[in-house]
């Protein structure tokens, strides 16, 4: 075996395979940086290029790009907070905090330093793991991969910052959303409302940019200056690289997590990432700072992000199982050189087994290296204010939801999420587990389903593996309730979801700026009423489709009526309590992300925050409705002749920019948009007037 | 672990920010209106002359297509055996057809595939540089006659085609030796499947041709899931296409977990259902019949089994553009498709991807293939009536 191994690394010595490589890497970074285009697009633009090349040649360059598609795609998501992919939006938790306080630059050099180990974990990880994936995969029956979807969503819900209950309110609204289109079992039609459309189910990338992305640039697109001060990291690389040596335990587990879920097919990317986060909150003894730019909370999550690529390797090389779509059109390449995948390949195609480690490994350096090098100059993208980024970042956003499936209407869907997006960051309601309910719907009802089919009973409940996840599940709630009910609440344990703020948390001023007011109880009653139309509408669905509706629906109700609950009580002991008492409390509450208790200042300081919201939220309404108009246009006269029209009347009456300025943005833009269509796969809408 | 956050490392530098936004005059209203105005107009014409500009009229019909772009609708996600197939076989043949044209895939798996065939039916340019890929995905809906369907075979033309196959094979642990197994069971064999109406949709067909004693689970993801099932023991029996077989199916095979028992067949020239070529030793549903009852298949059942598995295998790959497509520009393409499948390099070349079927670009393709496409209305009842008693499936 060790003479394959060498014989394929001194193979990848031979300067065109390194060429190829390297085409692979850059491509792969270039288009990770675009968030929505992802592996997918990476795979898909360079696939076209390889048909006619060696089959070594055209691995390298694929794997290349895979390997490092993961690494840049954390910059979107740290610097702007738009995560193009349901396991980027784990990184920007912690990462876009850190960025908000002003320290972008520390929060990418540690992402790229894990991504880069996590990328060389997996590839050992990778040739470790070939004798014993089978065993694994054959392990993992339809109840382990049920449990595992139920602990990806509830790992979600309960340890974004925010209240559980809100948490959880958002995973079920993420999963209703995620059931939207044709039932799994049935292949019958489920919330579509009779459009062809929606049969579909919605796009997952117009899910993570709306909720996350749009959202962002409409509750920043008011800050005309920037509010953050830099903080310069005066420790150059040295001090980056010394900051991260001191997480390498959060690495190697978050790597190993990462390998193992990869291995899962179809639910281990997303869930994977989550378990990283997870264990990086649950091993840590100060949790407080998680979800405000913990370093842990971006180490363990990015490296696992990167390892999981190399993990959904196996099931695509041993059994021909792709876990995503990129490895999906990798296995396709390999079909065409006659490569079958399959057990055999570890014995017949032992080099080019080899060589795809190695790639992958050579790979995740090299990309990590460039990104870490450039980490200055992409870190000096959070001064531009976000009034002048927002057009440009609205236009690249919108195109990227729009290559997944090529419809306008997805663009619409991404729209309204980013309204919904923009009530739930500002009622400090959690949007991750929002997003992965979303992602993890239709494999949890599928599985449910297969589960209750070829399961007699509650036999399965019994498996060892499932009892496991179970235990995982469970054992968290009881030890904080054993805790609580010794009295010893655990005030440094769990505070990182109380009311115990450092100083940063102020940073972002709109995040739960809207708690405790009316509007959060409006989304609240919201939610009820939403979850209600389900439970009615799912009543009309044939007995085996309308199980995991009903469910999801009954659950939600019972969350948002407890919110609404908690609600009420808070506005009503708000009323109860007389005007300017108890200022100590009011500095906690102002700006905590999931504080229900809000206790009011002095009467001009109520005024004062009143005036705020409303000046926040009309921005915000103007912001959309730009946006709207946005589409309308690129409908009738098509997408770049619409970004030729709004981009200068944004920055000009919007961001009151130079005209100059205004002039050249907009040229530059159009000149993106003109070429994009022939460097990348990229289509872009076209109008009725075209 | 306690935090990291290393204060000497770390201070504060105040932002040598360009002027504050908020503190500029706004630009006067006629100059910032004059530069939207100017945009505007631009825009206008990038909109209304850019397109005429950027793809101007195709000549096909000249024998020769150099300078032209060739637009392939794929409907369905990047990756998978079909897209494969339609990316590589495109590609070798607008790298053969005079002018090598350029080649554009475009992959729309909108409504599993029929909203982008929907968009090519009523959108697609008619000269020849337009061409869709058919699949199993959209030739069921429309052989089931579904609402979504705006689509029609008959109203487009054939360049190529090529067929694939498919074995059905079952767990020894299940207590299945061979096919008489399929029969008087004492529990019936649980199938795995991903939707009645989808690919299944021959197996089960064959299933209830031979009255096997066989209960079907439908919601997995694809066939490979449901091989990883088989082999854990959670489904008895599957079925593979003839590309996936080798990899998933054979070592199974070897080391006595699994069994093969027929395979679906071809429908050859003459509308019989022969032997798979690539599976000659087993016997096809027909045979497997005669072994177990004694007799050949009730006539209309059988004609419905071959209408579908004409549909559904032998011509389930195809290339094809739209009906008023000059008749050069399809003669031009199919004929360079003919010459390209008999070249023995190509064929070298092609042979992991066409799957051992030949690629079939024959002047009569377009006559035998609108004869599998034409389904008659018994068959269609019939496969209707089966899924509704059956499988409890009503299309509206």
């Amino acid at each position: 075996m060790t003479d394959a191994a060498f014989s394929a690394l001194a193979s990848l010595a031979d300067p065109s395979l390194l060429l190829m490589l390297a085409i692979g890497v850059v491509a792969g970074l270039v288009i990770g940086l675009i968030p929505g285009l992802g592996g997918t697009g990476a795979v898909a633009i360079l696939l076209p290029v390889t048909f006619g090349m060696e089959p070594e040649a055209a691995l390298a360059m694929l794997i290349g790009a895979l390997a490092v598609v993961h690494t840049s795609d954390t910059v979107a998501a740290v610097l702007l907070g738009a995560p193009g992919s349901a396991s980027a939006s784990v990184t920007m938790l912690d990462g876009y905090s850190m960025a908000r306080q002003g320290q972008a630059k520390r929060a990418l050099s540690l992402a790229f330093l894990s991504s880069m180990a996590g990328g060389l974990i997996g590839a050992v990880g990778l040739t470790l793991a070939i004798p014993l994936a089978r065993p694994l995969v054959l392990s993992f029956g339809s109840p382990e991969l049920f449990m595992l979807t139920i602990l990806g969503v509830s790992l979600a819900a309960v340890l974004s910052r925010g209240n559980v209950v809100k948490g959880l309110m958002a995973g079920f609204l993420g999963l209703l959303l995620g059931l939207v289109g044709t039932s799994p079992t049935t292949a019958e039609e489920r919330f579509s409302f009779g459009s062809l459309f929606l049969s579909d189910g919605v796009s997952l990338v117009a899910v993570a940019l709306g909720i996350f992305g749009l959202a962002e640039i409409a509750s920043r697109v008011g800050q005309r200056k920037v509010t953050e001060k830099p903080v310069e990291l005066t420790g150059g690389w040295g001090a980056g690289i010394r900051e991260w040596l001191t997480h390498w335990t959060q690495v190697v587990r978050g790597s190993l997590i990462g390998i193992w879920a990869g291995v899962l097919p179809g639910v281990g990317a997303t869930a994977g990432t989550w378990l990283a986060y997870g264990q990086a909150v649950a091993t840590a003894k100060d949790k407080r700072k998680f979800g405000k730019g913990d370093p842990r909370g971006i180490v363990g999550p990015e490296s696992a992000n990167n390892s999981v690529e190399a993990g959904d390797l196996i099931p695509t090389f041993l059994f021909g199982i792709p876990g995503g779509v990129p490895s999906a059109m990798l296995l396709g390449m390999l079909l065409t050189y006659g490569i079958q995948p399959g057990p055999a390949i570890v014995t017949e195609h032992l080099d080019l087994m080899y060589l795809i480690v190695w790639a992958f490994a050579i790979a995740s350096v090299a990309g990590a290296f460039l990104c870490f090098l450039a980490t200055g100059s992409l870190a000096r993208l959070t001064r531009v204010p976000f009034a002048v980024l927002g057009p440009g970042l609205l236009v690249i956003m919108l195109l990227g939801a729009f290559q997944e499936g090529g419809q306008i209407g997805d663009l619409w869907v991404m729209v309204l999420l980013g309204v919904v997006g923009f009530f739930l960051k500002t009622t400090g309601t959690p949007r991750a587990p929002f997003l992965i309910g979303f992602v993890l719907a239709i494999p949890m009802e599928r599985y449910y389903y297969l589960t209750a089919n070829l399961y007699d009973g509650a036999s399965w409940m019994l498996r060892p593996g499932v009892l496991v996840f179970a235990a995982v599940l469970v054992v968290p709630v009881l030890w904080s309730l054993v805790k609580k009910l010794r009295g010893t609440s655990g005030q440094a344990d769990d505070g990182h979801r109380d009311e115990h703020d450092g100083p940063e948390a102020d940073v972002d001023d709109l995040e739960g700026s809207l708690a405790g007011t009316a509007w959060s109880a409006g989304l609240a009653v919201l939610a009820v009423l939403v979850f209600a139309g389900a439970l009615w509408v799912s009543g009309s669905f044939s007995e085996e489709a309308r199980l995991m509706p009903r469910l999801v629906a009954t659950c939600g109700l019972a969350a948002a009526l407890l919110l609404t609950w908690q609600e009420v009580k808070v506005r009503r002991s708000r009323t109860a309590r007389p005007v300017g008492t108890a200022p100590g409390t009011a500095g906690e509450a102002l700006g905590t992300g999931g504080s229900t208790m809000v206790a009011t200042r002095v009467e001009p300081v109520t005024d004062k925050r009143t005036h705020a919201h409303a000046h926040d939220l009309r921005i915000a309404a103007r912001t959309f409705a730009a946006m709207a108009a946005f589409l309308v246009l690129a409908m009738v006269g098509g997408y770049l002749a619409a970004t030729l029209v709004f981009t200068p009347a944004f920055l000009l009456y919007a961001a009151r920019v130079r005209p100059r300025t205004a002039i050249a943005y907009t040229l530059v833009l159009g000149a993106v948009l003109l070429s994009l269509p022939t460097l990348l796969p990229v289509d872009l809408p076209l109008g009725l007037l075209q | 672990m306690t935090q990291h956050v290393d204060v000497k490392d770390v201070t504060a530098v105040p932002t040598q920010d360009p002027q504050p936004a908020s503190d500029r005059m706004p630009p006067s209203p006629g100059l910032a209106a004059a530069v939207v105005a100017g945009f505007a107009a631009l825009a206008v014409g990038v909109s209304v002359l850019g397109g005429d500009l950027l793809n101007p009229a195709a000549s096909t019909t000249d024998g020769d297509y150099s300078g032209e772009t060739v637009e392939m609708m794929i409907p369905l996600a990047e990756g998978g055996g079909t897209d494969t197939w339609a990316r590589f076989v495109a590609t070798e043949l607008t790298q053969e057809v005079p002018g090598s044209p350029g080649l554009a895939p475009v992959n729309d798996d909108g409504g599993e595939g029929i909203l982008g065939t929907n968009h090519f039916m009523s959108s697609a340019r008619t000269d020849g540089t337009e061409v869709l890929v058919s699949t199993a995905s959209t030739v069921v809906p429309y052989l089931l006659d579904m609402p979504a369907v705006r689509y029609d075979f008959a109203e487009l033309r054939p360049i190529l085609a090529n067929g694939t196959g498919a074995v059905v094979y079952a767990r020894t642990g299940a207590g299945v030796k061979g096919v008489e197994d399929l029969v008087d069971r004492d529990r019936p064999l649980v199938f795995g499947g991903i939707a009645a109406t989808s690919l299944d949709l021959t197996t089960l067909l064959a299933f209830d041709l031979l009255g096997a004693d066989v209960e079907s689970t439908f919601g997995f993801e694809g066939r490979g899931p449901v091989n990883l099932a088989l082999q854990r023991g959670e489904v008895d029996i599957d079925y593979q296409t003839t590309s996936s077989y080798g990899p998933a199916v054979e070592p199974l095979v070897e080391d006595g977990t699994a069994v093969p028992l027929f395979s679906l067949g071809q429908v050859d020239e003459s509308g019989e259902i022969v032997r798979d070529p690539n599976f000659p030793d087993l016997p096809t549903v027909v045979e497997v019949h005669e072994e177990l009852h004694g007799e050949q298949p009730d006539a209309d059942e059988l004609d419905t089994y071959r209408a579908i598995l004409a549909l559904t295998y032998t011509y389930q790959k195809a290339l094809w553009v739209p009906e008023d497509t000059p008749d050069e520009a399809l003669e031009l393409l199919r004929s360079t498709a003919e010459d390209m499948g008999a070249d023995p390099e190509f064929q070298e070349a092609a042979a992991e991807v066409l799957g051992g079927y030949p690629l079939d670009a024959s002047p009569d393709l377009a006559e035998r293939i609108g004869d599998a496409y034409r389904v008659d209305d018994s068959v269609r009842e019939d496969v209707l009536e089966l899924l509704e008693t059956d499988y409890d499936i009503t299309i509206d």
